[in-house]
């Protein structure tokens, strides 16, 4: 539509010249050197495999899916990796929906050439049965606000989901081996990726003066400058690809100048971005622990698993207020009495699903190791009986049975491991804090320990 | 007749609501809006000159374009479309801006349940943020009848699936407004998956009546400190 050409922003003379001028000094309109890059940051959805980063005042989401499909004739023993980008509307006025333009499909490019011809996804792991299944990865762009640079943090965005997104575990089956069963992620653990290295897009602007050169530009340098040109480097300084879509010359001094700089910046990007994946990762861990102890007894463990898992943060408190604490608590997964939670909005809710999360053991064990440390006993030891025992009583009391009945269903087929080490921390907190009640259910687990 | 639902929540309960506003830089009004773990992000980008071929020109039109999660645009998405521009059509005052287009982009986020009336409430206040002249604020709320016909509020993906019917109402966003007739013309009253009796649609509107009451409280606390951001930036 021609109006929406007539809506869009155009640069002012004045405005060029003076990035242009200011560059001559080293200054950008924002305050940055040169060769700085703008605050980076990465935040993770739910779903395994979503991310969102902002880089600057840009802001892209990515969302990585897996399908079984057939393979390619020329290449039966091996998974596909495909990506989509749109440039959503929303980004920019000039953005139109529908097909894909062309700057779309470069940025598209740009992101595929470097992970598939650098080999980074392992694609042969993707292969359930050769020539017959594999899964097809499928990963989502979506541009949601255009400030400039699009390329690099849509290639942070899709290395940061691609590291975090889990895919289902299949195994084959049936009579010939050639069944495929794909588990659900209650039933087995999904698995990663296997990802070799993190290539990085560090996109480079040119001006009409040979000697400026410009990192990650902002959208209005971007109008300004006549040449661009993205490098993609891992951390080990291989270049995995380069683009640069026409626009001025360069020589190729300036160019293996740029490739130094990239190295370097692609080192510090690969650090950002395993950092915050790692943080993601060390949480979705021990939400898993959260939901698993409280899978086994409602009251009691539930609150206290949490506390295990918040063991930095209420060190210091009362046991009183703790319990106040946890409840007012955003991260906590305790559950919430309908009789307390007038303030509807505030509360937090436990997740459906949490509940009949019987999660394989694997993953499980080395941080039910942690969460059972003697930081929790001593801490435990110290409380006082009278306090907790009453706000459980009243919190028990409003609570539904139901739960607790399938609490008693689940921890019977559990595996030893998993038996063990829950009815451990059951054992050591209902013991230091409730010496007194002495109900069927806790008998029962703890028979089942012996 | 008392029902469990999985979270612990009670059938009128709703979840946890959290919306914020200016989120983007281009767009002229932006807002998510989280319902529990359904979250979605609603643009607007200003009246733009012009509008579509089959589009009255006497009035401003809205265009809305919805993108979803993954995968391609499909007739579900076309849906969503249709039934947004419906509702925003009743709600923005479109005499003021004569042959322009106001379009409203609503990406998904998440997923996890009443996703259309999250996506209106998300649409209603980039709106506002955008400072587009609207009558009133709509509120959107989804009731579900479940198996034993029961019927419950704001449910999951996980209930959404199990429930026998549900139905999607949008309420207007008036100052306390006695009238009942009024308030039904407001906003169609949109989708309606399942069977749903005359009985179950009177005790879902009250119901839904009344639990707008608060979303509708919320989102004008939302709006309030707001107001002494920087003017609009449709200019």
């Amino acid at each position: 539509m021609e109006q929406r050409l007539a809506n869009c922003w155009r640069l002012t003379v004045n405005e060029k010249k003076f990035i242009e001028s200011a560059l001559l000094s080293d200054v950008r309109v924002d305050g940055r050197g040169p060769l700085d890059y703008r605050k980076l940051n990465i935040k993770f959805g739910k779903n395994d495999g979503s991310a969102e980063v902002q880089l600057g005042e840009t802001r892209v989401m990515s969302y990585v899916s897996a399908q079984l499909v057939q393979p390619y004739r020329d290449r039966p023993n091996e998974g596909t990796l495909s990506i989509f980008t749109e440039f959503s509307p929303m980004a920019d006025p000039s953005f139109e929906p529908g097909r894909p333009g062309e700057s779309a499909v470069e940025l598209g490019r740009i992101i595929d050439r470097g992970l598939r011809e650098s080999r980074a996804i392992d694609t042969e792991s993707l292969c359930i049965l050769s020539a017959k299944l594999v899964w097809a990865i499928r990963v989502d762009i979506h541009i949601l606000d255009n400030a400039g640079n699009l390329v690099d943090a849509a290639n942070i965005a899709a290395l940061a989901s691609l590291l975090t997104f889990r895919r289902p575990e299949c195994s084959l089956g049936g009579e010939d081996g050639q069944q495929v069963v794909v588990h659900p992620p209650e039933v087995r653990e999904p698995l990663p990726l296997i990802i070799h290295h993190l290539p990085v897009a560090v996109t480079f602007g040119y001006f009409s003066n040979e000697n400026l050169v410009v990192l990650d530009p902002t959208y209005h340098e971007e109008a300004v400058m006549t040449g661009r040109m993205t490098a993609t480097l891992n951390a080990n300084g291989d270049v995995c690809a380069i683009q640069k879509p026409g626009g001025q010359e360069i020589s190729h001094r300036v160019i293996m100048h740029c490739l130094r700089l990239a190295h370097v910046k692609a080192g510090d990007m690969t650090a950002k971005i395993k950092d915050a994946v790692e943080k993601h990762n060390t949480e979705r861990a021990l939400q898993k622990i959260k939901r698993h102890s409280s899978s086994v007894a409602v009251d009691v463990c539930g609150t206290t698993a949490s506390l295990g898992g918040k063991q930095n943060q209420s060190d210091g408190d009362k046991e009183g207020s703790r319990l106040d604490q946890l409840k007012l608590k955003d991260e906590t997964k305790s559950m919430e009495c309908d009789a307390t939670s007038s303030a509807q909005v505030q509360s937090n809710k436990k997740d459906g699903s949490s509940k009949n999360f019987v999660g394989g053991p694997s993953s499980w064990d080395p941080y039910s190791d942690c969460v059972n440390s003697d930081l929790l006993k001593a801490s435990l030891a110290s409380r006082g009986h009278s306090t907790p025992s009453k706000k459980k009583d009243s919190r028990r009391e409003t609570k539904p049975e139901e739960p607790q009945n399938e609490v008693k269903i689940d921890s019977a087929p559990m595996d030893t491991a998993l038996t063990s080490g829950q009815s451990n921390e059951g054992k050591t907190l209902k013991d230091a804090v409730k010496p007194k009640h002495k109900r069927k259910k806790k008998k029962g687990s703890s028979n089942n320990a012996n | 007749m008392e029902m469990d639902r999985p979270d612990g929540r009670s059938p009128n309960q709703l979840r946890p609501l959290a919306c914020s506003r200016s989120v983007l830089h281009r767009a002229h009004g932006s807002a998510t809006w989280a319902q529990g773990e359904t979250k979605v992000l609603a643009a607007v980008y200003g009246p733009k000159a012009g509008t579509k071929k089959n589009e009255n020109p006497e009035k401003a039109s809205i265009e809305i374009i919805w993108k979803p999660n993954t995968g391609h645009i499909g007739q579900a998405d076309r849906e969503y479309e249709m039934i947004l521009k419906k509702t925003f059509e009743s709600i923005c005052i479109r005499t003021i801006y004569p042959n322009t287009t106001t379009s409203i982009v609503v990406q998904v986020v998440h997923d996890d349940g009443a996703l259309l009336p999250c996506a209106i409430n998300a649409a209603c206040a980039a709106l506002v943020d955008a400072g587009i002249p609207l009558r009133h604020l709509a509120v959107a709320i989804c009731c579900s009848v479940t198996d034993n016909n029961c019927i419950i509020l704001d449910p999951s993906k996980q209930e959404e699936e199990k429930a026998k019917a549900f139905a999607y109402l949008v309420f207007p966003n008036t100052t306390v407004s006695v009238v009942p007739e009024k308030s039904l013309q407001a906003g169609s009253d949109p989708m309606a998956h399942g069977i749903i009796t005359s009985v179950t649609h009177g005790a879902m509107s009250e119901r839904g009546r009344a639990t707008t009451q608060r979303l509708s409280e919320f989102l004008r606390k939302n709006m309030e400190p707001k107001s002494t951001r920087e003017a609009s930036k449709a200019g």
